[in-house]
């Protein structure tokens, strides 16, 4: 992780974490304003951070993380461009990425820790061979979501990333099927309660689903780019991409 | 929580001529039929093995004293997933390759390392290796065979089963106890074997597709020198726990079904309809995913860094994508099971073969089982 990004993680990380599933735009939106958040992706010489799309994953991340429940992203992208524009669909997509890999990495640390604590049958949950292997295959969904969306950030630093950011998009909604089902499923009850914070994680990452394309919209895009490129030139095509870049 | 960090993959500049040479390669001399094409990791054709090894595609990263090219870890990466994505029949040497020569350079003695790993980077000399025995498949801490030593020389009596490619192979590295008495991980060491020393049979497995991969390979008082011995006597478990976690992260956990993936694509341009479209998407997404997964892996590891837990996850989340996409197919495409149709018959095939896939290099459960440990659960 580069300098700027670790800034960014500090300076981000513990507000986001105070402010959360509770903060409101009246009375908390000075505070991401006084860090210049809002500006993070316009250049220095118009009075922004001058970050890249990397940086940007940084705080989408620790966004969808806490649960932030104010327009910071939003904001952010913005800046780069006009709502109901191609440019801004391509870039919501992949906000909605980076938010949906903070979430479900949220919601697996807070499962791990919750069947760490509760007892049943005389053990801990986490103890029961099942619940482990459920938290596993959600650990590899979560993984998933934050791979992708770490390649997708990467390839708008490069230039056109029509190809990734669908791709991270599409993989990331099928990670919170698994994911929200299984952090559910290891709570019990309790996680369908109001005053549990899993609720924040998991309700966003529905909703998150189907903002700036659902899975039958990009498995459509993606699948009719890959199939008028023709199957002799996948694999070449898919690594060109990164090879490009060296 | 955050089991996954990637950052950004340094590709060599090399990569695209490194394409290029492989590519012609596997065009001249590479397999045609696509149903061999599909998990080409397993077909073994000594004769291309030797074309690589001529070609110097074959222990890149070894030493050049021991016959290797002192190439990058993520030059060779771009390598094999050429190899794997053209569906190349790599299977001969790729066991020698991706572990036993690895683990002969950095744990054997001069005279192993001389004797075997040369020939390995020639593409001459194929390897297997001795894990798995009756009653001892994952759990690798319950093998019976044993060396006993005899004055300088160690004597092994025992049994292995599932030994991919012992019929093919001129050595095994195997992992036996040399210990008496001793029990699960302690005692354990591992031993190379020469394939054609005196006790040692190899007994063909036929899989249900009629297809000859895995043997048995019995011991009886098979004689080895004391330099026989690879690492240190008492430490075979961490030995070869360690080349287990090397195993799991490879392209070759993803990309065993690619080539019907491949077909998919063909086929959905000469009959478009929306179902097959969106699942061709749907992989797609995966298998980029996957890669940027796998090859994040093999850069970890190219830093010296120990991606264990990261390495089990490519390995599930690949192993589940490679097993899931000829149901998929099957699923979404009118076809007919018979026919000698490449999109069917891949299908078929891969259908059949497909248990093994999360099977070969550690169950899923076993997996898991590591994951949840790596989640602090264990």
């Amino acid at each position: 992780m580069t300098d700027t990004r670790r800034m960014l993680a500090e300076m981000a990380d513990p507000l986001f974490a105070e402010l959360g599933a509770s903060a409101t735009f009246e009375r908390d939106w000075s505070r991401v304003e006084e860090l210049g958040l809002p500006q993070l992706l316009l250049p220095e010489a118009e009075g922004g951070f001058g970050g890249n799309w990397e940086d940007a994953l940084v705080v989408f991340r620790l966004a969808g993380f806490h649960a932030l429940s104010l327009p910071l992203p939003e904001a952010i992208i913005a800046t780069r461009a006009d709502a109901g524009s191609e440019e801004h669909f391509l870039i919501g997509a992949f906000m909605r990425t980076a938010q949906i890999a903070g979430a479900l990495d949220a919601a697996l640390g807070l499962s791990v820790s919750y069947v760490n604590e509760r007892q049943q049958f005389g053990r801990q949950l986490g103890k029961f061979q099942a619940v482990q292997q459920s938290l596993a295959s959600f650990a590899c969904e979560a993984a998933a979501a934050n791979c992708a969306a770490v390649g997708a950030a990467q390839a708008l630093d490069r230039g056109d990333a029509r190809f990734e950011v669908a791709a991270a998009k599409l993989r990331a909604n099928r990670a919170v099927g698994i994911g929200a089902t299984v952090a559910h499923q290891v709570h019990g009850a309790i996680g369908f309660t109001h005053e549990y914070p899993l609720h924040h994680l998991t309700r966003s990452l529905w909703k998150w689903r189907s903002d700036f394309g659902n899975d039958s919209h990009w498995s459509a895009v993606l699948g009719e780019a890959v199939i008028a490129q023709g199957a002799d030139a996948f694999w070449p095509a898919l690594v060109e991409r990164t090879d490009r870049a060296a | 929580m955050q089991t996954f960090v990637t950052e950004a993959i340094e590709w060599p500049e090399s990569a695209p001529a490194l394409r290029r040479k492989v590519r012609d390669l596997v065009d001249a001399h590479g397999e045609k039929d696509p149903v061999r094409r599909a998990n080409c990791w397993t077909k073994a054709d000594p004769e291309f093995s030797r074309k690589l090894g001529e070609a110097g595609l074959l222990g890149m990263t070894w030493p050049k004293e021991y016959g290797g090219h002192e190439m990058s870890q993520l030059e060779r990466y771009v390598v094999i997933e050429e190899l794997l994505a053209a569906g190349a029949p790599v299977g001969a040497h790729w066991i020698a390759d991706r572990q036993s020569g690895p683990l002969l350079l950095r744990l054997g003695n001069e005279e192993l390392k001389r004797r075997w790993v040369p020939g390995m980077a020639r593409g001459e000399i194929f390897a297997c290796i001795g894990l798995s025995e009756p009653n001892s498949g994952s759990d690798l801490a319950s093998v019976r065979t044993s060396a006993r030593r005899d004055g300088d020389e160690w004597v092994i009596n025992g049994q292995k089963v599932w030994t991919t490619g012992a019929h093919v192979a001129h050595m095994m590295i195997a992992l036996v106890r040399s210990e008496a008495g001793s029990e699960r991980q302690a005692g354990l060491s591992q031993f190379v074997i020469p394939m054609d020393a005196p006790g040692v049979t190899v007994k063909p497995i036929i899989d249900l597709t009629g297809a000859h991969e895995f043997n048995e390979v019995f011991f009886e008082d098979v004689r080895l020198p004391a330099s026989a011995l690879l690492g240190e006597e008492g430490n075979g478990w961490k030995q070869a726990t360690a080349e287990l976690s090397l195993e799991r992260s490879g392209p070759e956990r993803y990309l065993s079904s690619m080539v019907l993936f491949l077909e998919l694509v063909r086929y959905a341009g000469k009959h478009p309809d929306p179902a097959v479209t969106q699942l061709v998407g749907r992989l797609a997404a995966e298998a980029w995913t996957l890669r940027l997964m796998s090859a994040s892996v093999a850069a970890k590891l190219a830093r010296r860094e120990d991606p264990a837990l990261e390495a089990t996850i490519v390995k599930d989340l690949g192993n589940s994508y490679e097993h899931a996409i000829p149901e998929l197919v099957q699923a979404c495409v009118e076809m007919d099971m018979a026919s000698k149709d490449a999109l069917a018959a891949v299908t078929g095939y891969l259908l059949q073969v497909s248990p093994s896939f999360s099977l070969r290099g550690g169950t899923r459960e076993i997996l898991k089982g590591i994951i949840a440990r790596g989640l602090g659960l264990r």
